[in-house]
């Protein structure tokens, strides 16, 4: 018969690998999920800073808000969806509902800057004005991966 | 203009695409996938740039 001492001697190296979990990712409640998942719709970064994840969620907002500021500050445009010129199935043109969807992401940034009227008026023939709509597009759509991750933090499926 | 926006354009992408990353363990890993997504932006850039600029139109 073993001793105790050589039994656990014989066992210990299959639990080698075995790692103590104290940090594997715990969903939160629903509430708390769809706070954070609308936090971070209307302000990029704010939906990781109420789950906790504050350096993600300051690096999220100065990016995010950076590249819709730095649209706005080269000419580009905030897009509504304008009726379709000739009438279309769709009502809408098309490519208006797209621009907005993608820019509206942006949360409270597409909404205070068009509720103030900055970027509103459309400036075309400015060099950087097609460079301007990329970047807040870019930070709309961007925004939308970032409320997806917040997402996931949320339900316990990322860390 | 166009190369410096296009580098604007890959460093905020690049950024937010490694910090969502789900497969990445470490900042270090995070920081690495970061730089590979930055440099084939601009590496594919500028090999696009360079096979399409004969075309005329």
């Amino acid at each position: 018969m073993q001793s105790r001492d050589q039994l656990t001697d014989d066992l210990a190296p299959s639990y080698t690998d075995r790692s103590i979990h104290s940090d594997i990712p715990r969903p939160v409640s629903t509430g708390i999920r769809a706070a954070a998942v609308v936090a971070a719709w209307l302000v990029p970064g704010a939906g990781h800073l109420v789950l906790g994840r504050i350096g993600r969620g300051a690096l999220f907002f100065l990016v995010i808000t950076g590249a819709f500021i730095t649209g706005l500050a080269i000419q580009g445009r905030l897009y509504w969806p304008t009726v379709a010129d000739p009438p279309s199935l769709l009502h809408y043109d098309l490519i208006t509902v797209l621009w907005t969807f993608a820019q509206i992401g942006s949360g409270l940034c597409y909404l205070g800057s068009y509720v103030m009227g900055f970027g509103t008026t459309p400036h075309p023939e400015a060099a950087t004005y097609e460079y301007g709509n990329t970047f807040t597009f870019l930070a709309g759509l961007l925004n939308y991966l970032v409320v997806l991750d917040a997402f996931d933090i949320g339900a316990g499926r990322k860390r | 203009m166009h190369v410096l926006m296009m580098t604007l354009y890959a460093a905020i992408t690049a950024t937010v695409l490694a910090a969502v990353e789900t497969r990445a363990e470490s900042t270090r890993d995070r920081v690495i996938h970061g730089l590979k997504i930055f440099g084939s932006f601009l590496g594919i850039g500028l090999l696009l740039s360079w096979v399409l600029y004969p075309i005329p139109w």
